[in-house]
Parts: structure tokens; C-alpha cells; sequence
């Protein structure tokens, strides 16, 4: 018998692999990542500059503005590298400014510093077109700062208590309960990274359900299950099914991975370094210590995620055996679908909860546990204990869906009758046969 | 040989199957009739161990059915149950390696088959782009092709010509040489006829005829006389009493009549009538089926 369950999952995984479906959609999936990866050179190809930077000519009438302005913006630049859309050069001019404004270009900027008798000094913002809004913000930001430094150096403040007053504050932060995260960063972080992180994930599973329960309704339909069931055990049926299902999507999700480096390795020439933008957006994430915490979690992550999709699998099969047509398949697709969804909306919002009982117990909840529990865990909110409080959980619902499922898995692919769906899934839960 | 004890099934508080037996010996082909609904597919899934029976049990050569000899059963069901996305050939690799076969030995035997029923060129061919016709050609073989101990015969000759009929009748007549027993299902009477010895005819999952061909046409007390000649007297012979129709078919009349004892009686009321033919055949199976199943509903 264990033969035929060999010769089932092999079947089923090469007709995965050799569908025209696996082939286009990988197709897709690589170009769509290496694009992604290399963006920038996509957009220098047809003419434009990502990393073209914004030119701020200064005419200062006060002869006292530039040095503070130019030491301001360096400073908020250095401080916000990540988040600055476009690094900007700053230089002095002695242009005037009609000829300045004839050959402004681009995304370039022209700032005039004028002494005011009410307000010590205004300043004038040159652009051809809108500014971006970041840009902007950062701008007046430096404005403002220059403006107050001005403003003290005219009242005849010492240089070195006005130089003082304009640098920043030093914060030294300090949270004493350390279960909780280090740095509120995090949550920005989390926000930003995590719903890309767990993309793959919901896409591999969304993969995992088409698949078992395409293959299992296809099976049906054509009638061929009843020759197959009158020579292996529906348990192996199922069992086979769910094997080569999650070889699949791990294969795939191998691929993604792979798609990713070649992405990488395109982009730095054969290099395969992470480049400026990701190095530095790595070291953000080692500073916040997100990926201290995603290394501790790594293993019980694995474990949670392959469970899942376990899990996914299983379900998807018994719900499938009881379709008899694609359109029951749709309908049968469409609460998986939902259950997922809220999963990684709630993974991407659980900071917001501020680790209420609510979101906890939420993270145990299994289908939505290995995208909701690994969020909470790296933010803080929960500890290594609950995570595994989710995977007994999710094992235990798993050996009741191989318990109790099964037996309606058994009544459900020899079922045709024209009852609906969730009516027959209903009667074989109370068949006798069950 | 296949045993079937006193078989009872229940779906919920519906009688499926009620109270059958039967006995299919080694090269005996066995004919299960009964209208749609009659319990036929849940005797089927019974035999085939798909199912469990509420009360009784199955027995193939004297072993209760289940996946360890499950190997030696063929099942061509009523509907087409084949992955139409496959290849001839693919499909009946996978099948035949459910059977517990090797594939060498499974190409072996697929050329063999599938020469005999004329396909061979199809045997890269997807199963969708065949015809219906050679689908079920397709169908038999992969049933057939692990040369089973049982084998369950479920409307086999469905889109099939004539010429294609009887090739697939010799296949089976060579498997019922082999000593295969086979369980055969057909609506179409004519075939039952040809196939079986021995048959039941279920209603509502109750057998309610049960035995030899020959003894259950013997039994049957109506007959037909088949009369051809000029000038007949069919207004007389419609009034006399035991004739049950007069029918004209072509250049001949159809006389059903109660009982063979009416013959001789119409035979005086026509034998002056310059008579060519005057023949007292069995009912078919086909007025025995209507006349039985009927009988019950009424």
C-alpha cells in the first residue's frame, strides 16, 4: 500500500510541475521580482534618474542663513536616510535669481534667504514643479531651524549657546519591561517589512488550496475518484495529496527565493552584494533588533508555517470531496480565502492592539496563527511561550481533522448528489457511514 | 468466485439495498438489472469494498473485499471515469499501477489491448481528444488490463457502433474464458440476452427476480405468437379471451397472449387462413423487466 501512496504523490506532484499553469505563472513571478529588484536601472533605462539628487541653490541675502541651513539639512538627511525620497545637494550661489529661475531644470530647487525687520528672515521656494511631499516636509523642517537660529544669532546670542541650542536632542531610551520591544521603531518597521515578509507566505498558500482543491474536484468530476478509491484507501488518497501539495509550494517557495538572488545578482552586476539601499535598510533592522528577534523565532516559525500549510491542505482536500462541480469548488474556496485574508490584515495591524487578551488569543487561533503569532512575538507584544501554545494548538487540530475529517473526506468523494455544498458537508459530518 | 450474503444497506432511514444474495461463479457472467434508483451503484460500491453493507457481507473467493484484494477486481462504471487531461497511454499506466502492476507490464499488455480494439494510434493521444466511442474502448481496457478475478460491467457498451460492440464482446467472452467472473448492467435487454445466465432484477433495492435466464422465461406464463398470411380474422382473434394485444409489425402480427395454452386455440381460428408463418416465441427480457418492475410500483 505504501507503494501506491509513493506512486499517487509522485503522480500528482509531476502533473503540478509539468502544468503549462506552473510554467506561466513562474515566468510571471520571475520577471515580476527581478523587475522589482531592479528598479532603479529600469527607470534609468527609459530615462529617468531614481537616484537623482535634488539640487538646492542658495541665494542668502542675510549672509548669515546658508551655513545654518546647509548644517541643518545635512543633519536631518544623515539622521532619516531611510525614509529621504531624494538626497539633496545643497550649494551657495551668487547667481541672480531671474537667471536661476530661466534655466531651472527638473526636480531643482532655488531658495532665497531675505532679512525681514518683523520676522529676522523669510525665505522664497523656487521649484519648476511640485515638490515631493517628503522633500518638502525635510525643507521646511530646515527652514524653521535655520529661521530660529537667525533669529537668536541677531539678538546676539553666544555662538557657542546658539550652536548648543540648535543641535539636537540627545535621547537615551529606556524601557523597563524587557519583554517588550526595545525600540518603537518597530512597529513603524513592522508596518513597512512585515507585509512584505509574509507576502510569499499568503501567496504560497493561497497556491496550496487551488491546487489540492482543483486536483481533488477535478478527480471528482470526471469520476475517475471511484476507480481510484476502489484501489487505495481515501486516507492514503488524501494523505498523498496533501504531501505532494506542500512539496509543491516549498518547491516554490524555493523558486521565489531563487528569483530573488538572480534579482540581486543583476542588480550588482554579479556581485551578489545587497547593495547601498538594502545594506542600509538592513542595518535599520539590526539597530531596531527586528532581526535578532526573527533569528530566535526562525525555528518555531518553520515549524508553525509547514504546519499550517498542513493544515491548509487538509482542509482544502476534505472541503473539496465534496464538490461536484468547479463552481462548488469556487464556493468552497471563498471562506479559506476570508480566513487567510484576516490573518495578514490582522499580522499587519497587530501592533495597533497594543497586545490586548483579544489579539492574543487571536495569535493561537490556528489558519491565521503562523501569520498573526510570528507579528506579535517580533514586536513584542507576545513571548516564545505563546507562539508555542500556537503550534499545540495547531497540532491539535490537525490530528482532529485527520480524525474526524478524514471520515467525512471518505463519505464526501463518493457523494454527487445535487443538495448544496455546505448541506452535504453537514449530512456527512452525521452519516452514519462516518 | 464472488458471494453475496443477505446484503442490507441504509442511507439515513432509506433502504437501499434489501436483503440480496447472489452467487457469481468463475466464468459466469452475471446480469444485475433494475430501473434508475433501484440500488444497483450501491451494490456495486459494496462489492467493490467503497462502501460498507448496514447487514451481510461480500466475499471474493471465500475473502471478505478489501484493499488487499481489491487489486483483483475491474470496474468500467455507467459514466465515463477518466482524467481526460491524460494520455491513453498515462492513463492506463496510472490505473494499471493502483492495480499493483509493474509498468513494463503494463505497456506489455496495453499493446496487446490496444491493438485489438484498433487504437493503437492513439495511444499518445490526450483521452479528450478521443471520441466517445473510443473513451470507452479506453475505459474497458484500463479495467481490464490486470486481467481481474471479478469483473463489474456497469452499462459498458454506452457510444459504442455495432462493430465496436462486438469487439468489446469478444474481449469480454475471452475474459469469461480466462474464468473471470463478471457482473454485468445494461438497460439494453438484447445484451443481457447474449451475456448472462443467470440475472436479478432489483426494485427499490428488493430483488424481485432472481435465477436462470431460461427459467425465469419459462416461468413467465405470457407468450407471443408471431403469425404472417392473408386475410387473417384479427377482429375475431381480438375478442377471444387469454389475448392480451394484437400488434402489426411489417407484414406480421404480434399476438401477446396469458398463457401458452391460448396457442393452440388461436392456431384453429387462423388455419384456414393461407398461413406463412405461425411461431410461439419466450417474451423478451425487455416485457419481463416492464411487466415486473411495473407490477411492483402498481
Amino acid at each position: 500500500m505504501s507503494s501506491k501512496f509513493w506512486y499517487l504523490t509522485k503522480q500528482s506532484l509531476k502533473k503540478k510541475v509539468k502544468s503549462k499553469w506552473f510554467l506561466g505563472v513562474n515566468i510571471m513571478l520571475a520577471i515580476v521580482i527581478i523587475a522589482l529588484i531592479n528598479i532603479n536601472s529600469i527607470i534609468a533605462f527609459f530615462g529617468g534618474d531614481f537616484s537623482e539628487k535634488v539640487k538646492i541653490m542658495v541665494i542668502d541675502k542675510t549672509e548669515l542663513s546658508y551655513p545654518i541651513f546647509k548644517a541643518s539639512m545635512d543633519e536631518l538627511q544623515k539622521l532619516n536616510e531611510d525614509t529621504f525620497t531624494q538626497e539633496m545637494k545643497i550649494t551657495k550661489t551668487a547667481k541672480p535669481q531671474k537667471e536661476l529661475e530661466k534655466n531651472l531644470k527638473g526636480n531643482n530647487i532655488v531658495i532665497v534667504f531675505e532679512n525681514d525687520d518683523k520676522n529676522y528672515v523669510t525665505a522664497k521656494v523656487i521649484s519648476k514643479e511640485k515638490i515631493d511631499n517628503t522633500t518638502y516636509q525635510y525643507l521646511s523642517q530646515g527652514l524653521n531651524t535655520t529661521k530660529s537660529a537667525v533669529a537668536l544669532a541677531k539678538t546676539n546670542v553666544d555662538p557657542n549657546v546658539l550652536a548648543k541650542v540648535t543641535s539636537p536632542m540627545e535621547i537615551e531610551r529606556v524601557i523597563l519591561n524587557n519583554q517588550k520591544s526595545t525600540d518603537e521603531n518597530m512597529e513603524m518597521i513592522m508596518s513597512t517589512i512585515f507585509p512584505t515578509l509574509i507576502l510569499p507566505f499568503f501567496m504560497l498558500i493561497i497556491f496550496l488550496v487551488q491546487m489540492i482543491g482543483g486536483e481533488i474536484c477535478e478527480e471528482k468530476t470526471t469520476k475517475s475518484m471511484e476507480i481510484i478509491i476502489s484501489n487505495v484507501s481515501p486516507k492514503i488518497h488524501l494523505l498523498s495529496k496533501v504531501l505532494a501539495s506542500n512539496i509543491f509550494i516549498i518547491t516554490q517557495g524555493i523558486l521565489l527565493i531563487l528569483y530573488a538572488v538572480i534579482g540581486l545578482l543583476i542588480s550588482t552586476k554579479g556581485q551578489l552584494s545587497l547593495g547601498e539601499n538594502i545594506s542600509s535598510l538592513l542595518k535599520t533592522l539590526i539597530d531596531t533588533g527586528f532581526t535578532t528577534k526573527l533569528w530566535s523565532l526562525l525555528p518555531a516559525a518553520i515549524i508553525m508555517l509547514i504546519l499550517s500549510f498542513i493544515a491548509y491542505s487538509l482542509i482544502a482536500g476534505i472541503l473539496a470531496s465534496m464538490t461536484t462541480n468547479m463552481e462548488d469548488f469556487q464556493q468552497i474556496q471563498t471562506p479559506i480565502m476570508l480566513v487567510l485574508l484576516a490573518g495578514y490584515y490582522l499580522a499587519i495591524m497587530a501592533g495597533m492592539f497594543n497586545g490586548s487578551l483579544l489579539i492574543r488569543i487571536l495569535s493561537y487561533v490556528p489558519f491565521i496563527s503562523c501569520l498573526v503569532a510570528p507579528s506579535l512575538y517580533i514586536i513584542g507584544q507576545t513571548t516564545m511561550m505563546d507562539v508555542l501554545i500556537s503550534i499545540i494548538v495547531l497540532i491539535i487540530v490537525i490530528a482532529l481533522m485527520i480524525k474526524y475529517g478524514l471520515k467525512v473526506y471518505k463519505v464526501g468523494i463518493l457523494n454527487y448528489s445535487n443538495e448544496k455544498i455546505w448541506s452535504r458537508f453537514a449530512k456527512a459530518l452525521k452519516s452514519k457511514d462516518v | 468466485m464472488l458471494q453475496v450474503k443477505n446484503i442490507v444497506k441504509y442511507y439515513g432511514n432509506n433502504k437501499a439495498v434489501d436483503n440480496l444474495s447472489f452467487e457469481v461463479k468463475d466464468g459466469e457472467i452475471f446480469g444485475l438489472l433494475g430501473e434508475n434508483g433501484a440500488g444497483k451503484t450501491t451494490t456495486f460500491r459494496i462489492i467493490m469494498g467503497l462502501l460498507e453493507a448496514t447487514e451481510g457481507e461480500v466475499l471474493l473467493d471465500g475473502k471478505h473485499i478489501d484493499y488487499s484484494i481489491t487489486d483483483k477486481i475491474g470496474f468500467v462504471t455507467e459514466e465515463r471515469s477518466l482524467l481526460t487531461k491524460m494520455t491513453v497511454k498515462e492513463q492506463i499506466i496510472f490505473y494499471g499501477i493502483l492495480k499493483g502492476m509493474k509498468e513494463k507490464e503494463i505497456e506489455k499488455e496495453l499493446e496487446k489491448w490496444l491493438k485489438g480494439f484498433q487504437i493503437e494510434d492513439y495511444e499518445n493521444r490526450k483521452i479528450k481528444e478521443l471520441s466517445k466511442g473510443n473513451q470507452q474502448k479506453v475505459q474497458f481496457i484500463s479495467a481490464v488490463i490486470h486481467h481481474p478475478k471479478l469483473l463489474i460491467l456497469d452499462e459498458p457498451f454506452t457510444g459504442l457502433d455495432p462493430i465496436n460492440v462486438e469487439l468489446m464482446k469478444k474481449a469480454i467472452f475471452k475474459l469469461q474464458k480466462e474464468g473471470c467472473s463478471i457482473i454485468f448492467s445494461s438497460h439494453q435487454m438484447e445484451h443481457i440476452e447474449n451475456f448472462c445466465e443467470k440475472l436479478i432484477i432489483l426494485v427499490k433495492g428488493k430483488p424481485i427476480v432472481d435465477g436462470y435466464v431460461k427459467d425465469i422465461k419459462k416461468a413467465y406464463k405470457k407468450k407471443n405468437i408471431l403469425i404472417r398470411g392473408e386475410n387473417l380474422p384479427i377482429k375475431e382473434l381480438e375478442k377471444m379471451k387469454g389475448i392480451v394485444s394484437i400488434t402489426k409489425i411489417q407484414d406480421e402480427y404480434e399476438v401477446k397472449i396469458e398463457d401458452e395454452n391460448i396457442a393452440p386455440k388461436v392456431f384453429q381460428k387462423i388455419k384456414n387462413c393461407n398461413i406463412t408463418k405461425y411461431d410461439v416465441t419466450e417474451p423478451t427480457l425487455n416485457e419481463i423487466f416492464i411487466a415486473k418492475v411495473g407490477e411492483v410500483h402498481e
